[in-house]
């Protein structure tokens, strides 16, 4: 096990390593950089601007700035940013936190409702009621986040209930509160029909197990049968899933906080790709893939804690076997 | 609530500082406007966040815009009326030959963290800026005939600046240039590390300026506030110590819809720099609670041009075999009457933009030519163009040169500004009328840059400047040939045709020359030979709009940045 | 119930897609054509009955507001501009239309006057190519990859799983802004959208990849595949005989699920500036332009573009639910 840990981490290491190194090139594909805009000044000269450019180091070669940023990474910097002038770590930080503030509730919210909305569906004689959360997902799925969020926000105009973005205007909770309503209920709707869905499907399959039918059969009260049997046994492709979620506690809310105002990752991050703030849109790659490798890595974990089958068919496969 | 109560228990106190605190021999500027009430505060719904406090680096909108309110300058523009006005300086005497320029500056005054101000920091200022090493942005401006100005102390409250040569502008050169706390800023520039101050991690307390307001606290990605800088050096006409308001809020909400949204959900007091479209809905909502205020024509051209660029050395067969349709002015010329500019500016702007025979708007008061009127739309008089030039038309009614090729090209433009992709798509209809066919490619906007001003692959394009000042002084590096914003061709040094060489003429004189009429009547040639020529194909200029809270008062916004908060120390609460 | 749902949802399938084929007999006007003067016009009301109460048996729409009497009947198979059908004959004739100058906008007109219909018509033809060529893309690259990773395991098995996490965290924007900006001016508009749209096909192999590879892996510990190796079969027998068909059923699901998604992708890349240029429509950059306050608050008809791919996306998700149900019971 712990054998095993030591590996992951040391390849999620190797990963983040290659993927910093990725993001540099990609970086370097798009044309133009940050001083390219002040071109466009009348008042400024192109000598000035090459000044910036020799000033900030972004007329350096690929390697050399890469090297630069690796080592200021040790510093704990993440390199500057070229826009705001400061170090990338310090710029991110405060971000980070509002946007995890964010999609952590968001992610209890969405997962609490797609378990409930998936037991009833399953557990539910209707078979109507399960068709009908289905198609009311279907549908969910079906209307593009952007146009959701848009929408959501109009609301909130038109009604006056809830504030227009933003994250507060005073530190007291309440008021933090009452702006998270409108983003969490976004991300809830967009992430919530893959959730339901596959809630769904996990919880189907396994009551269609032979040994739940028996347990069935016999007589288990319901509330005993579901959380003893049914849910345990449908967990398996859920935590891939929940993997999934904590991968995306960064990423996935970057649209919904760019159009209602949270001042999280997502509006910094895309002024910074459009004005190639490049060391920016690095750290926050870098700091969005952590997430998605850990969150791969806490769902292998929980997998090989629930299933103990995982154990033999997954990992050590090759070196036990032979 | 309660923390609005708190702020104005703390104006209440401010008052009475402000009263007590005066000091001998203060030389305040007194203003002529009625005197107004103290308190409150003002939430501004802006789009994105300032990227550094200091007056030295900054170059974005947002940052210049606070630094407006956080900083003065010696002689200062004055937004509604575009002439200058004394500010730090009580008074400006400048010698006959126009090279000389001595300030007197205003004794007694002090920054906003209490210490007295002199000619050392103005000093040190003009030093900062005029530094080759710290390369400030500001450099460029200070720049007279290539050369830069030189500052010397006649006494503590004199200072005397030379030209290198007499400067048309004449003191509009001092708007804007932040005079620097010289007791805060000596260290960081001995040691070198002056251009890493003053950024938005930075603590109030280690931030002065001059201005009407200073710098209270910032909360990433949210908001920076302003506080009243209870040293500022104006009264009103009843003596009182200006700025009136307590406190300036900026909210940054991320895009121009999202501060509409936050204006019209009452989130936020003021909003500028709406869109026609958004206004136009605003003031249909009517609202007694919100007053909308169009402040006409900006000093902004949208314009078309053609890559008219020296391609022989660079590998672009194509593009240069349509450039000799490009560098016909007939051509231009029956593009310009081709295009409908009054649909562009009721479709795209809501009626809310007025079409333009050059790139002067008629938002600028003092040098825009009259005589000179935009291109009615005439797909005749375009045809008759066309065909006079060689041109002809096939048997499916496209447009073909004199070697019968089609007439087609593509019209880059950025995304990212929707009127910007209108415009374009509009043009491109109004082409096909006389078969010319276009199509449109738009690029995020550094994309697009890389091709007009480094490898020069475009055809056509469209876009817009804005003129930082009405002063033809603000425009030398876009018209004369050698110009670095000189868009539609940055590769000739000189002029390749007559009338480009005598726009080099005529723009170097009038930078010369130091009597208005003069220049006047220089910079009219220049916009009839522009009206003509087309170098550019003018388009159309969109209004200034702006929108507040009815109780404002003193809200005037004009066409020359900082649009609305230009006279910040003048806004104040009505009673109700 | 369930049977005769998912019938239908072929059948909606089907016409969407005949009309993307036959979009300019569809459509009654060139989805580029401005009518200027009716900027952002409200649906055509389209009656039966004229003021005076009587009934026509053809509907029609008034001409103007004020004048009762000017009806314009709706014809059918009517003479328009003319187009080349399924690209190969050309003709002039249109499904319905009025005769000009009354103007018949079916689902109002957009800021330049021009007809929603026709724009949604044209569109569907870019959209749902859009849509089929990603999946297309993404599917084969993610059975390619995920196959071979899970069949074969080991080295070559952590290596594309590996792969698939880079690919998943890079900041591909920057390619798409990249091949955007590295394509050659004259490349007409559909087409460099169609570039893009690849691009993102290939970004999209880490997730049908994973799942495919979940099922060879499961297949290949199955009796009977380690029965057939033991009888000698070759690794390419085994994966062409025993995988594949599982995996084919799996890859139609995920179809199902993939074309919506990647059509509704381009909503999103039409918020970014990276959708289809002006003036050819597609469903994307027709929902663009409500992230506009004004728009999506003052003309609602803008929002009916919206039905065409949530119809698409509803649709294929039943065929989806259904393909999935065929499938449950395998048990393991």
């Amino acid at each position: 096990m712990i054998r095993y840990l030591w590996r992951r981490i040391l390849h999620a290491a190797a990963i983040l390593l290659l993927i910093s190194a990725g993001s540099f090139a990609f970086l370097e594909l798009a044309p133009g950089d940050y001083a390219t805009a002040m071109r466009l000044d009348p008042g400024i000269s192109p000598a000035t601007v090459s000044a910036w450019r020799t000033r900030y180091g972004v007329d350096r070669p690929l390697p050399v700035r890469y090297f630069r940023w690796l080592r200021s990474v040790l510093r704990g910097e993440f390199g500057f940013s070229l826009a705001y002038g400061i170090p990338v770590g310090s710029l991110l930080w405060p971000r980070i936190r509002n946007t995890l503030l964010l999609t952590t509730l968001a992610l209890v919210a969405s997962w609490f409702v797609a378990l409930a909305l998936g037991v009833a569906a399953a557990a539910g004689s209707q078979r109507a009621f399960g068709n009908l959360i289905r198609g009311g997902m279907s549908l969910l799925h079906a209307i593009p986040d952007v146009l959701i969020a848009l929408v959501l926000l109009l609301l909130a105009v038109r009604t006056g209930s809830f504030p227009v973005g933003g994250m507060a205007e005073t530190a007291r909770v309440g008021d933090v509160a009452s702006h998270l309503v409108l983003p969490v209920v976004a991300l809830v709707l967009t992430s919530l029909p893959v959730l339901a869905r596959h809630v769904q499907a996990a919880l189907q399959e396994s009551l269609a197990l032979p040994f739940i039918q028996a347990a069935r059969a016999h007589g288990i009260p319901p509330g005993r049968l579901w959380f003893a049997y049914v849910l345990p046994t449908a967990a398996n492709p859920l935590i891939s899933l929940f993997g999934y979620s904590i991968g995306g506690l960064l990423s996935a809310s970057l649209l919904v906080e760019v159009i209602m105002g949270w001042p999280g990752l997502g509006p910094v991050l895309l002024e910074a790709i459009f004005s190639r703030d490049i060391y920016v849109v690095v750290g926050a790659t870098m700091v969005s893939a952590l997430f998605l490798v850990m969150g791969n890595l806490v769902a292998d974990l929980m997998l090989y804690a629930a299933d103990p089958r995982i154990r033999w068919e997954q990992y050590p496969r090759i070196r036990y076997r032979k | 609530m309660r923390c609005r109560g708190y702020m104005r228990y703390r104006a209440a106190l401010l008052i009475v500082l402000s009263g007590a605190v005066r000091l001998a021999g203060e030389d305040l500027l007194s203003t002529t406007k009625p005197p107004g009430r103290y308190g409150g505060n003002l939430v501004v719904a802006e789009r994105s966040e300032p990227k550094t406090l200091n007056p030295v680096m900054a170059i974005d909108n947002g940052s210049r815009e606070l630094l407006s309110l956080m900083m003065a300058d010696l002689v200062h523009i004055n937004r509604e009326s575009q002439r200058t006005e004394p500010a730090l300086a009580r008074a400006v005497d400048r010698s006959p030959d126009g090279r000389r320029y001595i300030v007197r500056l205003r004794e007694g005054l002090r920054f906003s963290d209490g210490y007295p101000f002199d000619a050392d920091d103005v000093l040190f200022s003009f030093q900062v800026y005029l530094d080759e090493k710290i390369h400030s942005p500001q450099r460029d401006l200070l720049m007279v005939g290539g050369k830069p100005l030189t500052v010397s102390k006649q006494d503590s409250h004199t200072v005397v600046f030379e030209f290198a040569q007499p400067y048309g502008p004449e003191d509009r050169l001092f708007d804007s240039i932040a005079i620097l706390p010289r007791h805060l800023l000596l260290q960081p520039y001995t040691e070198g590390t002056l251009t890493k101050v003053w950024d938005l991690n930075s603590m109030p307390a280690d931030i002065a300026g001059l201005g009407p307001f200073r710098f209270k606290q910032y909360v990433p990605g949210q908001r920076l506030v302003l506080e009243r800088n209870p040293y500022y050096w104006k009264q009103d006409s009843a003596g009182q110590r200006l700025p009136y308001l307590a406190n300036i809020i900026f909210e940054y909400v991320g895009s121009e819809d999202a501060q509409v949204l936050r204006f019209a959900s009452g989130g936020a007091d003021v909003v500028s720099r709406i869109s026609a479209r958004n206004f136009d809905l605003l003031s249909r909502e009517a609202h007694r609670s919100r007053r909308l205020v169009d402040a006409g024509p900006s000093l902004e051209y949208n314009f078309l041009f053609f890559n008219l660029n020296n391609l022989s050395k660079k590998n672009l067969p194509q593009i240069e075999a349509k450039q000799s349709w490009f560098r016909n002015v007939s051509f231009r010329r029956a593009v310009s009457a081709l295009i409908d500019r009054q649909s562009i500016a009721w479709l795209v702007f809501a009626g809310r933009a007025v079409p333009l025979a050059t790139h002067v708007t008629p938002g600028n008061k003092l040098w825009f030519d009259s005589s000179v009127v935009p291109t009615a739309r005439s797909i005749e008089s375009a045809r008759t163009l066309l065909s006079s030039a060689g041109f002809s038309w096939n048997s499916s009614h496209k447009l073909i040169d004199q070697s019968g090729r089609p007439v087609e090209f593509s019209i880059l433009t950025n995304t990212g500004n929707t009127e910007r992709i209108q415009m374009a798509t509009m043009i491109q209809q109004d082409l096909e009328q006389a078969g010319i066919a276009t199509h449109m490619v738009s690029l995020e906007f550094r994309s697009m840059l890389d091709r007009i001003t480094g490898t020069f692959d475009y055809e056509a394009c469209l876009l817009g400047l804005a003129s930082g000042d009405v002063d033809p002084g603000s425009e030398m590096s876009v018209w004369p040939s050698d110009g670095s914003t000189h868009l539609w061709d940055l590769t000739r040094a000189t002029a390749d045709t007559m009338w480009q060489s005598e726009i080099d003429r005529l723009m170097a004189s009038q930078m010369r020359s130091t009597k208005v009429a003069t220049r006047k009547r220089l910079y009219d040639r220049v916009q009839q030979i522009m009206a003509t020529n087309l170098p550019i194909i003018p388009l159309v200029s969109p209004n200034v709009l702006a929108g507040a809270k009815a109780g404002l008062r003193n809200l005037r916004p004009a066409i020359l940045l900082p649009y609305v908060l230009w006279n910040g120390e003048e806004l104040y609460w009505s009673a109700q | 119930m369930m049977e005769s749902k998912v019938t239908a949802a072929y059948g909606v399938l089907a016409t969407i897609h005949l009309i993307a084929f036959l979009a300019d007999f569809v459509a009654p006007y060139p989805f580029a054509a401005q009518q200027r003067d009716l900027s952002f016009a409200p649906p055509t009301r389209i009656h039966w009955t004229d003021r005076s109460g009587q009934f026509h048996f053809r509907p029609f729409i008034y001409r103007s507001a004020s004048a009762a009497s000017n009806l314009a009947p709706i014809h059918f198979f009517v003479r328009g501009y003319s187009y080349k059908l399924a690209g190969l004959f050309t003709t002039d004739r249109h499904l319905f239309g009025v005769e000009s100058p009354a103007v018949l906008f079916v689902l109002g007109s957009d800021g330049f006057g021009r007809d929603q219909f026709s724009r949604l018509a044209a569109g569907s033809r870019i959209s749902l190519t859009a849509g089929w060529l990603a999946a297309a893309i993404s599917l084969s690259l993610g059975a390619i990859l995920g196959g071979l990773a899970g069949f074969y395991g080991g080295w070559l098995d952590d290596l594309v799983m590996r792969l698939g996490e880079i690919s998943l965290a890079l900041p591909w924007i920057y390619l798409l802004l990249a091949g955007r900006a590295g394509l050659p001016l004259d490349v007409p508009a559909v087409t460099s959208y169609f570039i893009l749209i690849t691009i993102v096909g290939v970004l999209g192999w880490a997730r049908p990849a994973r799942l495919v590879r979940g099922l060879a892996l499961s297949v290949r510990e199955r009796g009977y595949v380690t029965a057939a190796r033991a009888f000698g079969a070759s690794g390419s027998y085994l994966l062409r005989v025993h995988v594949l068909p599982d995996t084919i059923s799996i890859l139609v699901t995920q179809a199902a699920l993939l074309v919506p998604q990647y059509i509704l992708a381009e909503v999103t890349l039409s918020f970014l500036g990276l959708g289809i240029d002006e003036p050819s429509p597609s469903w994307g950059n027709m929902l663009a332009g409500l992230q506009h306050y004004n728009v999506l608050v003052s003309y609602w008809w803008m929002l009916l573009p919206a039905l065409a791919p949530a119809i698409v996306s509803l649709c294929c998700f039943s065929i989806a639910d259904s393909l999935l149900e065929l499938r449950r019971p395998v048990p393991l």
